[in-house]
């Protein structure tokens, strides 16, 4: 129920509200069937999907809500270079089309979301695209999964690259690709069968926008769409203006390769510029890419997505201002500067494939410097997360098995950190202990809290989480991670979190402690790979946070009565407040 | 047999008594006690014994949908819980999914984080672990471990207590003995295990279901346990059954044991309600469409059968709920709902609503925002003099200037202004009922709306025509549907197991052995009931997917033995509802039956027959005529629109739009170009001109 008055076009606000809510109906179908048909638990499970509808040019008209950020927000830019090599080409858009893409040097997030795209027609005329994205299984890469390939130097080694192909050309399925997709992936079972559920996501979401072109005219929805983009617009030149004007900076750091010095303590750097209603984001002082090691972020499809969502979470926050539909106006007054031959600007045929958690590591850094401007719209520094591959072989084939692992929020200004969660851009789920342990020869063996280790402040870092997977059988795994080594920062006085550790404890109770990235490692029965997460910032002084509310958490065991004493001042003894020796401790 | 349905609402409590041996429905409506909405419920039932002489003793069941349940988890004042869990895994219910609700939110709330069902200090975990297929003891339960919780809840007065142990639905056995173990220790704990709560897989849904039980349990268990005492201190001969959120009746001792059955009482009986009425009329393919002040439910009827469900699209306050619900489709949109300009300069209607107070402006009672009932007074749709019977004066004056407002900051001329309001408004509702049907490949043409509520006659017509749904059906009563409903429907239980059996190897004497343990079970629960075996009968379903997939499709088994036919049949209707559902299927990829699921039905006496109408010309009928503002196509228009009284239509007769129906309870709107008529039955069968 959303439209605009004073729009440039001539669309009534009422009609242009009718039919911006049936453009998002009709992605957010896309997205509820492409979820339910498919197999892989990372896409139906994780929810590491994401379904939109474009216009002619690739302007994003809308994107499914239950899928995560990072995958609905770049399908525009995979449209866009989908148009442009075509061009290059030569070769035409057909009725009955379906094109897949997954170069990540031509707007593709990284190589493992592959995008399929249906063009849309109406009276011969091009009027759309409609797109899926998901985060597929495995790609051909060297090692088996699509997550932890973190030894790949170059983008070749990352597996196959698809760069505009019709797999199904004006109706005819072009049997040669998918032949040779199948007998170049690991599980190809489980990643055609999900490429299956893309394109009949895309042939519904084009169905339905042919059919919203018949109900209203050509016409009234592209000036509905124009309108919507223009409203986004809007209320982002309106957030921005409500920034005070000025420079805000900072800096964080990612692992990169802890056990290589060359390799290791990479600066992420952001300065956001306000100009009345219209903010630079400039990425100067970033490290040089890693040329051969796959955690440079594609500037279009992981970049630019990370920045323009985390500001719109922290300027249009959804609890505050509502649901604010995803299009390309929201963009429109915000430009980015980032450096050729940067971490975040890599130059082909830099890998690529491991940029998810560095991506949301400048997510943090932008929020970061955000947080000078706007501090109580902000929460303290996140907790970074983890994707592990999990793998074996059974008789000549594989399974393979995706897991991304929560960090957690910091403080916010009238809240406590989110425990245990995924954060900024990301937003997928976990999978079910039951399923898991159902179908695969792994047992989860703990989940909870990691106790007592949040960043204490007036309001506390959320805790992080305690995961740990036996293996029942032999197998391998391999991991792409941050936060092994900053913590994450605290907030206007609060403290920092703490770091997250990884450890692999053998059947006869041997330990090694892992690096936040590791290659391919084969493992035996009786293994367990065991993860303990980040806990996040605290956010003010924690002085000032009301014993009351200490005296919870200790209770709730979520901090210790030492550490209330010791990061808080707080005396507790046998579940009450000793408030004499609290004043006392807080006064000195 | 004399029965009686009282269905408490937010505003009214509605009552109607039905006699069977006369065929005799008598209707009555008092004000709702939201303090203690049983004192509203028995100052109904006792009203309408007195107001029609009816003798107490005589009435056989009386059947109840409450709002307790629901109200509960809304508000959030249930029990304080304790949870025993495994060890290793104290934090399923607050971990979640590791997902936020809202993508693009830093500041939001995570519901099970911020507002949890069972507090972390009352989280205990004891040694034990049981592992798949088939349940093997990893790790035996230790039960020294579990009396010592039990001590420790009894001596924090923790009285209500959920058992939830991974994997429990391939074994009940060791939350059983938990549970047996705490009610020695502790005789007066509410005790609530996972695997009889929802013996299915996905430990958070599961577990948090089973809170959630825990949660509310002891004060729906003591709702029910007080009302059956008034109803039967003040000499009722009558048992006390409460609508489940199944569409089915549950006796008052189930629903004090497992008040999670309850959430979606009262919407239930609003579908059960508007099926029963179409059925009247011979239409068995309904879409009922229930609006009240701040939302409309959309249930779907096919072949005379709700559909159900899916438990991974079911939520309350929140929460994830995994246990048989009727699929009702709620929306944020009703006669409260308010207009405005957003911040960048949009027109919305929506979710917020102006409730019953201080309600829409032209109530008087302060409301200073524009709402949908303002909009419908502006535009001449409700009558000022007659809302609610004539109870009620709405203020014109107010709804204009309200409206005027909201024009002024849209640049919009006062009409289009209201009008937009109820054209935003009802396409909002449209996209709901696209979202039921065509979404899940069924054509809301073949369809009739239902509309019932309030608010439901008003705006169903605008509906219908925006989806090319050809009739709009509105009952005799439509502003008391769910009590009607609560007369309309059977005892219902279910029974659920998680079976995981793929295609090539399914095990049919072990899945017969299943179905056969559910059948048992719930025959068990009915004889407990006294229900007579011969009014019993049960009906088998599976949930099945391809194997992988993470969603399933319920199958309905035709046969009542699962051999090798049974199975290749079920698989083929698997394959049918997938090409139905999504538009595709794949039949060369193996399937899994991951639940198998048993409804039993315990068949009861219900309503038979509509009121008829009693006028018997259709001289009187027309009240007034007025200028009406309708949207015909791209225009506005204004045109000459009687208004008619419902209670002077005759059966039989045909009348033509744009016209406005008055009745006790609700306003009926037929556009220009629309025609109706009252059939034998009793219904308004609008026949809309698209």
């Amino acid at each position: 129920m959303t439209n605009l008055s004073a729009s440039p076009t001539s669309i009534d606000p009422v009609t242009a509200s009718v039919i911006q809510g049936a453009l998002q109906n009709i992605a957010i179908e896309m997205g509820y069937k492409l979820m339910r048909m498919s197999y892989s638990s990372i896409i139906r499970e994780s929810e590491d999907f994401g379904t939109a509808l474009t216009d002619a040019t690739g302007n994003q008209l809308a994107e499914s809500v239950q899928s995560t950020p990072l995958q609905s927000g770049p399908i525009p830019g995979y449209v866009q270079n989908v148009i442009k090599v075509f061009s290059e080409r030569g070769v035409s858009f057909k009725p009955g089309d379906v094109i897949m893409h997954n170069d990540p040097y031509g707007g593709a997030s990284h190589g493992p979301d592959i995008a399929l795209i249906v063009p849309v027609f109406y009276d011969d005329q091009l009027i759309g695209f409609s797109g899926t994205t998901a985060h597929h299984l495995d790609v051909g890469a060297l090692s088996p999964g699509s997550c932890g390939i973190v030894d790949a130097i170059d983008v070749y080694a990352e597996g196959l690259q698809f760069k505009a192909i019709k797999v199904y050309d004006g109706g005819v399925r072009n049997e040669a690709v998918w032949q040779i997709l199948k007998d170049n992936v690991r599980a190809p079972g489980m990643v055609v069968g999900d490429m299956e559920a893309q394109v009949a996501a895309c042939q519904i979401g084009a169905d339905r926008f042919i059919d919203l072109v018949e109900r209203y005219g050509l016409k009234a929805v592209n000036d509905a769409s124009e309108a919507l983009m223009d409203y986004s617009e809007r209320l982002m030149r309106q957030a921005i203006s409500d920034v005070p004007d000025g420079v805000y900076h900072a800096t964080t750091c990612i692992d990169g390769f802890l056990d290589d010095p060359d390799r290791r303590d990479l600066p992420l750097a952001v300065t956001i510029t306000i100009t009345g209603d219209e903010m630079l984001v400039d990425l100067t002082g970033t490290a040089p890419q890693v040329s051969d090691r796959p955690i440079n972020m594609p500037l279009i499809g992981t970049v630019d997505i990370s920045i323009w969502l985390t500001i719109r979470s922290v300027l249009l926050d959804s609890d505050i201002y509502g649901y604010i539909p995803q299009n390309s106006g929201l963009t429109r007054p915000i430009k980015l500067h980032v450096p050729r031959g940067c971490l975040a600007n890599p130059i082909f045929p830099a890998p690529v494939i491991a940029r998810f958690t560095p991506g949301n590591q400048l997510a943090d850094t932008v929020m970061k410097a955000l947080a000078e401007a706007v501090p109580e719209q902000v929460s303290a520094g996140i907790g970074n997360l983890k994707v592990i591959a999990f793998s074996g072989l059974k008789e000549e084939s594989h399974w393979v098995h995706m897991e991304i692992f929560e960090g957690s929020y910091g403080g916010r200004f009238n809240r406590n950190g989110m425990d245990a969660v995924d954060t900024l851009y990301a937003n997928t789920r976990n999978n079910p202990i039951e399923d898991i342990e159902s179908h695969l020869p792994m047992r989860v063996t703990r989940y909870e809290l990691r106790e007592d280790t949040s960043g204490a402040g007036r309001t506390r870092g959320g805790l992080g989480a305690c995961r740990a997977f036996q293996f029942l059988e032999p197998g391998g795994f391999s991991v792409e991670g941050e936060g092994h080594r900053f913590a994450p920062w605290g907030f206007r006085g609060g403290n920092d979190g703490q770091t997250a550790e990884l450890h692999l404890i053998h059947a006869d109770g041997k330990s090694e402690a892992l690096t936040s990235k590791v290659p391919y490692h084969t493992t035996e029965i009786g293994d367990t790979f065991f993860a303990i997460g980040p806990s996040a910032g605290g956010y003010g002084d924690p002085a000032e946070r009301d014993p009351k509310d200490i005296l919870e958490d200790v209770l709730d065991e979520l901090i210790s009565p030492d550490a209330a004493e010791r990061d808080y001042g707080v005396v507790i003894r046998n579940g009450k407040i000793d408030d004499e020796a609290t004043k006392k401790l807080r006064s000195a | 047999m004399r029965l009686i349905g009282v269905d408490v609402g937010g505003t009214f409590t509605d009552v109607v008594f039905f006699d069977a041996d006369t065929n005799t429905t008598l209707t009555h409506k008092t004000p709702t006690t939201p303090q203690n909405p049983s004192l509203g419920v028995m100052n109904g039932i006792n009203e309408l014994c007195r107001r029609f002489s009816i003798d107490r003793k005589t009435i056989n069941h009386i059947y109840h949908g409450t709002t307790t349940a629901t109200n509960t988890m809304l508000e959030h004042d249930g029990a304080e819980c304790g949870m025993i869990t495994n060890e290793g895994y104290r934090d399923i219910i607050h971990i979640g999914r590791h997902q936020r609700p809202q993508h693009f939110s830093i500041q939001q709330e995570i519901p099970w984080q911020d507002r949890p069902l069972v507090k972390r200090r009352w989280r205990k975990t004891v040694a034990h672990r049981i592992t798949p297929p088939s349940g093997d003891v990893l790790t035996p339960l230790d039960e020294d471990g579990v009396r010592d919780i039990a001590a420790h809840f009894k001596e924090n007065n923790i009285r209500s207590i959920a058992i939830c142990f991974l994997f429990a639905f391939l074994d009940p056995s060791h939350e059983h003995r938990a549970r047996d173990l705490v009610l020695e220790v502790y005789p007066d704990a509410f005790v609530t295990c996972s695997s009889d709560v929802s013996p299915q897989f996905r430990e958070f849904e599961r577990f948090t279901t089973t809170a959630i039980n825990a949660f509310i349990g002891p004060k729906v268990r003591d709702y029910v346990t007080m009302l059956e005492e008034s109803i039967a201190k003040e000499g009722y001969g009558a048992d006390l059954h409460i609508m489940g959120s199944n569409g089915g009746l549950a006796t008052s001792s189930m629903v004090a044991e497992r008040p999670v059955l309850t959430i979606l009482s009262g919407p239930a009986a609003g579908v059960m309600g508007g099926a029963w009425s179409g059925g009247q009329s011979g239409r068995h393919s309904l879409i009922t469409f229930d609006v009240g002040g701040t939302s409309a439910d959309i249930g779907i009827i096919q072949n005379g059968q709700f559909a159900e469900a899916s438990p991974r699209d079911t939520w309350i306050a929140g929460f994830p709920l995994m246990v048989p619900m009727i699929d009702i489709h709620t929306i944020g949109a009703g006669g409260g709902s308010i207009a405005f300009k957003d911040k960048g300069g949009a027109f919305k209607v929506g979710p917020r609503s102006a409730g019953a107070r201080p309600g829409p402006a032209c109530y008087g009672f302060g409301g200073d925002l524009p709402t949908v009932t303002d909009a419908n007074l502006v535009l001449g749709r409700l009558d000022p003099d007659n809302f609610l019977g004539g109870e009620m004066k709405l203020d014109l004056a107010a709804s204009t200037k309200v409206i005027d407002n909201l024009a002024n900051e849209l640049g919009m001329e006062r009409h289009a202004c209201a009008e937009g309001i109820t054209t935003i408004v009802n396409s909002a509702m449209a996209n709901a009922i696209r979202s039921r049907t065509v979404q899940r490949g069924l054509d809301p043409r073949e369809f009739s709306l239902m509309a019932f509520g309030g608010g439901g006659p008003l705006q169903a017509c605008e509906v219908a025509a925006l989806l090319a749904i050809p009739e709009v059906i509105v009952p005799p009563h439509p502003g008391i549907t769910s009590a009607i409903g609560l007369l309309t429907t059977d005892i219902k239980y279910d029974a659920i197991r998680t079976a995981f059996q793929v295609s090539g190897q399914v095990d049919h004497q072990r899945v017969e052995t299943m179905f056969h343990d559910m059948e048992s079970q719930l025959a068990h629960q009915f004889d407990a009931d006294n229900i007579p075996q011969d009014h019993v009968r049960f009906m088998r379903y599976a949930d099945i997917r391809y194997v992988g997939q993470g969603y399933e499709l319920r199958v309905k088994i035709e046969s009542d033995h699962f051999d090798e036919a049974a199975e290749s049949a079920l698989f083929s209707q698997f394959e049918d509802q997938h090409q139905t559902e999504y538009g595709r299927s794949f039949p060369d990829s193996p399937k899994e039956i991951v639940n198998v699921r048993v409804s039993g039905i315990g068949v009861s006496t219900k309503l038979e027959k509509q009121d008829k109408p009693l006028a018997d010309q259709k001289d009187d009928a027309l009240l007034k005529t007025t200028e009406c503002v309708f949207r015909m196509g791209a225009e506005l228009i204004t045109a000459p629109t009687h208004i008619y009284d419902r209670s002077k239509m005759p059966a039989g007769s045909e009348w033509e739009g744009p016209a406005i129906i008055l009745q006790q309870d609700t306003t009926t709107v037929v556009r220009p170009g629309d025609r109706f008529r009252i059939d034998d039955n009793g219904n308004m069968l609008i026949s809309i001109n698209i």
